[in-house]
Parts: structure tokens; C-alpha cells; sequence
């Protein structure tokens, strides 16, 4: 119906869409019926989930629950759970979030997460997730096993990959004498080649959007990563990334772009307010403005395949983008800025993810040096609302547009 | 024929300013009044005002700029009050490299590039220490008329130290300082050298680089001036028009 899309909003839905929502509802499913069969881990979103995957273990990932929390604009709410059980305001919204549904499942979103029996953290994407995890246990009584995986800087010394190497031969005793069950290496080969194409297929979809019109957005992306994030390993996720990257591939065809009037590119940095995803990315999409890349998206990649399956394991999950230090961070953002011929930058400082957000003041100066185009810095949160003032970002990104235009 | 004419308004949180300007970028009227509870009826009443002193209605099409940009309904087009106070600063002071502009709840350190317009940015964040508002409560607990702060604060050659950036908590450190004895006159200083230190230290993100330009209802107390022009060693000047300078942006883009 080209000639009454015109007419109509000026964002696209994604028809693949259908598919990721039943998708995430196998997901929900499987991970109840793991529960029951006494058999869940809850993982951190960087936690190496092929291993307990390829154990035979269902797994449920918090961090997803309360973004989905954010997303139904109950934040305030349930992290005022946690708030109420002594903890402060300035703790991350996901932990508070995470920690005040397991306390009140029923008074929160899809009754909580189903109960679990083990909890895995690991600390590459912050070191609040323990801390989090631990707390979930004097919930539930699931022990916690911590993958420690150090801060890279530059280069990962050797010693620092045995390290994380024996992390991951402890957690598979840890998970066979709790659950009585071995690791077979077939298994894992299978899981992880599973992992290795679903991340392939994502990233050519990630990698399209360098074209113009960008056939995704950021809301798109940070929508259709939820399997890529809390199944990868499935083989049946395999089918929707088939079906996201035929679509865009359709898109590009075709010369339709995810927005309607594409104008301006920018970059997205950090995790995304959820409790207005829509609003506020669809409202610049009304003005032209798309956002063809971003750097929490782009942070589930690399391949798992080879002979040496923990080897690789090290290598992926050490290297996280929020694993390493600054002077990375400005590499991918420059890089992602000239790859994907954008016009600026966008970084939201999440008060919840020191993190995330740690450094992006100087960070926002020197990738502007580096590539010469303008960014802004705007405050708020991903699911504690009370902390997303709307009419200052909006000033400040209105003000960004202004330099562009 | 009738002179092509440029209009501005520029609401603001505390106060909306409306200027008329000719061809050549001359003010020839201009109105402030308090915004109050509705922008709207505030931006209205500038409207009329200014249109009233220039002697004729004009069909020239209006910009607004500020906090208030997007609620008025006589604006033809809204545009930020960082590009706006840029093109009205570098209309007056062509050299300018930096604006600094306080306003009653918000202030910008703003990088000027080629044609006035905006390359870099900072506003404070989200709390009211290094507003207007902040001299206001100060003004308050100290018992004077907030135009009496400034001049109060000159007489010090001892200014205390207000260590508190937070409005409130500072409050509670002003009560406290006057309860041990601390003349009025140097908490006053204290006060400014606080506020002046904490733009100072925003400014220096976009970078310092002179010729400086003060603006916004702040920049006409001469303390402030003063003790941010010692927190950033530069010389500070402040346009006549000091509260105009968002207002004549938006009139330089009204006439374009």
C-alpha cells in the first residue's frame, strides 16, 4: 500500500514482528516449564549462557524482565518494591527493578520471573549485578555462581584468559554438582554453532542499516536484539533473524527506509529509556531523524565456532564493550559514526549504569575531534521514569538538530 | 511601503521577552514581562506590547525560543534558545567565541561558530544550583529584595565559603552561617563565588574561549559577573540587552 504510506505514520512497522512476539512468549514458556522441572538459571546478559544451555538448563534473563518493566511504565512502582526493602535510589533501576518484582512478583508485570535455582552473574557488563544477584538469593535461596571476567585495557594479558578460562571450568562443576549432570562437548558445539549463526544473521541485519534510507531504527533494533540476547543457542531463533534480515533486505530493495523522510543519521549510545522507546524515537522520526546505529546493540557479536569452544568463550565474553576501557568505547563509536555515515551523536547518561555512562563526557569531546560531527549528552534513566525530564532532552536534542540542519 | 520587520519571543520560565526588529537587525521595541501560569497569555501580551510601541500590527511571522517555545500559539516557528542566543549575542559582539547565559532555571555555556551559529553546548542538569532561582531562595533567606544581592555581595572583602551546589542544602549552610555570626555582606560573596564556580565549571566543557559573553536576567547583577570572570580568567562583557539576546535570535530568524 505505497501510495497511502505517505499518509501514514512516520515510522514502519516491522512485519516481522509477529514472529518475535511468539518468539519471546516460547521463551516465557520454556522458562516456566524449567522452573518447575527445577531446572532455571537466571543469567546476566553477558553471561556465557552456552554452557548452562548445552547442561540442559532453562534460563530467564532479569535484565530482559525489567526492561520490560520500563516498557510498561511501571518502573517507578516496582523499583519503589525495592525501595521499600532498604534500598537506595541511586542503585541501578534494572537491579532495583529485578530485586522488587522477586520480592512481589504478583504486584509486578507478568507475575515476575519464574523462580530459579541457580543464579549466574557475570560481572563483563557491570559488577552491581552480583551484588543484585546476591540479594535475589537471600530472596529465593538460589545460589550464585560469579563469572569473573577483569576489565581489558588493551591487549588481554595470558594470564588474565587462564583466569577467565578457569572461571569457566568452575562454573561447569558448579552446574554439574548442582544439578547432577556433565557437560558433553557435542552439546556445546551444538549450542554454540547455534549462538554463532544467530549473532551472523543479526549483525548482516545490524550491518544493512549503513545504507540510506536505514531500513531499521533504534527502537527496532533494540526490540528485535531480545533474542539474540536471552535465547541465543536456540536453534528456533534462528528462523526470526531469517525472517528480520529478509525483510530488511526487502527494505533496501525497494529503497523504503524505517522512517518515512529520512534526513538525519545519528548515533545512538547507551541503553535506551523504555518506558519511552516509542515516543521518543517515533517523535524524531516525525522530523527526519533516524538512528541507523547505536553501541548496546552492536554488543552481542563475534563467533563462538572453532576448536576450542572455552577459548573463544574467553575471547567473546571478556571483550564486551563495556568490559573495556575508554579509549575502545571511542574507537567503536567513531567507527560506528563513519561506517554508517552519520551526521552526530546522541549519548543518553543513564543514571542507573555508571557503567554505561561513566566517561562519556570526555568521551563525547573526543569522538566530535575524532569525526568531526556533533554529539550531545542527555540525563535520564532506562525504567525509573522519575528521572527522564522530557522538555530538557528534548532542548538539548532539538538544539543538536538545529547544528546539523 | 511598510519596512520589513523581524519578531522574537522567547519565553522563558521566568519571564517572556518579545523584541521587534528592523531590516538591519535594530531593536526598535521590546517588552519583558513575568511568563506567570500560562506562556501562552504571556507571549500574547509581549506581542501586543511590542506591536503597540513599533505603532503598527505586523504580518511578519513570529519565533519563539525558550522553555515555553512550543506552547504559544501565535508562533509561526520555534526554534532553541541555544541557536537563538548565539545569532542575538554574535549580532551584537560579531568576535564572540562563548555565551554564557543564566536564566531563572536554567543556564548554558554556548560555543559560537561561523554566522553566530551554535557548535557545542552544556546546560545544567537537572536542579536549580546556577540558576536565577538559586540567587532568589538566597535572597530570600537572607531577608533582602533579589536586586540588593549583587550590590550586598560588592561591600564583602571576605566572602565566606558556600561549600553546597544543591539550593536546598546550601540553604540549610546560609541559615547556618548567619546563625554563627557571618555578616550578610559575605555571605552574600559567598553565594555568588558559589554559583560563579559551578557555571564556570560547566563552561570549561564546551571550552573557554574569549571574547566571553555574559546574558540571560543573572548576567545583570554585577557580583555574579564579576566572580565568574574570576572563576574562568577572562573578561566578561554583558550586552544593554542583556535579557533580549534569545528574544533578538529569534527575531534575526523571524526576518531571514
Amino acid at each position: 500500500m505505497a501510495s497511502n504510506e505517505s499518509k501514514e505514520r512516520a515510522y514502519r512497522k516491522l512485519e516481522s514482528s509477529s514472529l518475535l512476539q511468539q518468539t519471546m512468549f516460547r521463551y516465557m514458556l520454556e522458562a516456566q516449564a524449567a522452573s518447575e522441572e527445577g531446572k532455571l538459571a537466571w543469567v546476566t546478559s553477558g553471561f556465557p549462557v552456552e554452557i548452562p544451555l548445552a547442561m540442559n538448563l532453562g534460563v530467564s534473563y532479569p535484565e530482559q524482565y525489567t526492561a520490560v518493566v520500563g516498557s510498561q511504565k511501571v518502573g517507578p512502582e516496582v523499583c519503589g518494591f525495592a525501595e521499600e526493602l532498604g534500598y537506595s535510589q541511586e542503585l541501578c533501576s534494572y537491579a532495583r527493578a529485578g530485586i522488587g518484582s522477586t520480592d512481589r512478583p504478583d504486584d509486578s508485570p507478568l507475575g515476575g520471573l519464574p523462580e530459579p535455582q541457580v543464579l549466574l552473574a557475570c560481572n563483563n557488563i557491570c559488577g552491581t549485578v552480583l551484588r543484585w544477584y546476591e540479594a535475589v538469593s537471600k530472596l529465593t535461596g538460589a545460589p550464585v555462581f560469579l563469572l569473573d571476567t577483569p576489565p581489558v585495557q588493551r591487549r588481554q594479558p595470558s594470564h588474565h584468559r587462564e583466569y577467565v578460562r578457569t572461571g569457566l571450568e568452575e562454573l561447569i562443576d558448579f552446574l554439574g554438582e548442582e544439578f547432577d549432570t556433565s557437560l558433553e562437548e557435542d552439546k556445546l558445539q551444538e549450542v554454540a554453532s547455534n549462538s554463532t549463526k544467530a549473532i551472523d544473521l543479526w549483525t548482516k541485519s545490524l550491518e544493512a542499516c549503513k545504507h540510506k534510507p536505514s531500513p531499521l531504527n533504534c527502537a527496532d533494533r533494540f526490540l528485535a536484539m531480545a533474542p539474540v540476547v536471552s535465547m541465543r543457542g536456540k536453534e528456533h531463533i534462528l528462523e526470526y533473524y531469517e525472517a528480520l534480515l529478509n525483510e530488511v533486505e526487502g527494505r533496501i530493495q525497494q529503497g523504503m527506509g524505517a522512517i518515512r523522510d529520512e534526513k538525519i543519521r545519528l548515533l545512538w549510545d547507551n541503553i535506551p529509556p523504555w518506558f519511552s522507546i516509542y515516543k521518543f524515537f517515533n517523535g524524531l522520526a516525525k522530523r527526519g531523524v533516524v538512528f541507523p546505529a547505536d553501541t548496546y546493540t552492536h554488543a552481542w557479536t563475534g563467533s563462538l565456532e572453532g576448536e576450542d569452544i572455552l577459548n573463544r568463550m574467553v575471547d567473546i565474553y571478556s571483550n564486551v564493550y563495556l568490559n573495556r576501557g575508554l579509549r575502545a568505547k571511542v574507537d567503536k563509536m567513531a567507527g560506528l559514526i563513519e561506517e554508517y555515515h552519520l551526521d552526530g551523536f546522541v549519548m543518553f547518561s543513564v543514571r542507573s549504569c555508571k557503567r554505561y555512562s561513566l566517561g562519556q563526557l570526555v568521551s563525547k569531546d573526543l569522538v566530535t575531534e575524532r569525526t568531526g560531527v556533533p554529539g550531545v549528552v542527555i540525563e535520564g534513566d532506562m525504567v525509573d521514569s522519575r528521572l527522564f525530564n522530557e522538555a530538557q532532552i528534548e532542548t538539548r536534542i532539538d538544539a543538536l538538530i538545529e547544528m546539523i540542519e | 511601503m511598510r519596512e520589513k520587520v523581524g519578531i522574537g519571543i522567547d519565553v522563558g520560565s521566568t519571564t517572556t521577552k518579545g523584541v521587534v526588529i528592523n531590516s538591519a537587525g535594530q531593536i526598535l521595541a521590546s517588552s519583558i514581562r513575568p511568563t506567570g501560569a500560562s506562556a501562552n497569555d504571556a507571549a500574547k501580551a509581549v506581542l501586543d506590547e511590542i506591536e503597540e510601541a513599533h505603532g503598527e500590527a505586523t504580518e511578519q511571522p513570529v519565533v519563539s525560543t525558550g522553555y515555553g517555545r512550543k506552547l504559544i500559539s501565535i508562533a509561526d516557528r520555534e526554534v532553541t534558545e541555544i541557536t537563538c542566543h548565539s545569532l542575538g549575542v554574535h549580532h551584537i559582539f560579531p568576535d564572540v567565541q562563548l555565551v554564557i547565559d543564566v536564566g531563572g532555571q536554567d543556564s548554558k555555556a554556548i560555543r559560537v561558530g561561523s554566522e553566530g551559529r551554535p557548535t557545542d553546548f552544556e546546560l545544567n542538569d537537572k536542579c536549580s544550583a546556577g540558576t536565577g532561582r538559586f540567587l532568589e531562595v538566597m535572597a530570600r533567606v537572607l531577608d533582602v529584595p533579589i536586586e540588593g544581592l549583587g550590590p550586598l555581595a560588592l561591600q564583602s572583602q571576605n566572602p565566606c565559603s558556600i561549600s553546597s551546589t544543591c539550593t536546598v542544602f546550601a540553604e540549610s549552610e546560609v541559615i547556618s552561617q548567619i546563625s554563627s555570626g557571618e555578616s550578610p555582606e559575605d555571605i552574600a560573596a559567598g553565594i555568588h563565588q558559589s554559583m560563579a564556580g559551578k557555571i564556570a565549571s560547566m563552561s570549561k566543557r564546551v571550552g573557554i574561549a574569549a571574547p566571553v559573553v555574559a546574558t540571560g536576567g543573572v548576567a545583570l547583577n554585577q557580583a555574579f559577573v564579576e566572580y565568574l570572570g574570576k572563576s574562568l580568567g577572562e573578561d566578561i562583557s554583558v550586552p544593554q540587552e542583556a535579557q533580549f539576546t534569545g528574544a533578538l535570535g529569534a527575531a534575526l530568524l523571524s526576518i531571514q
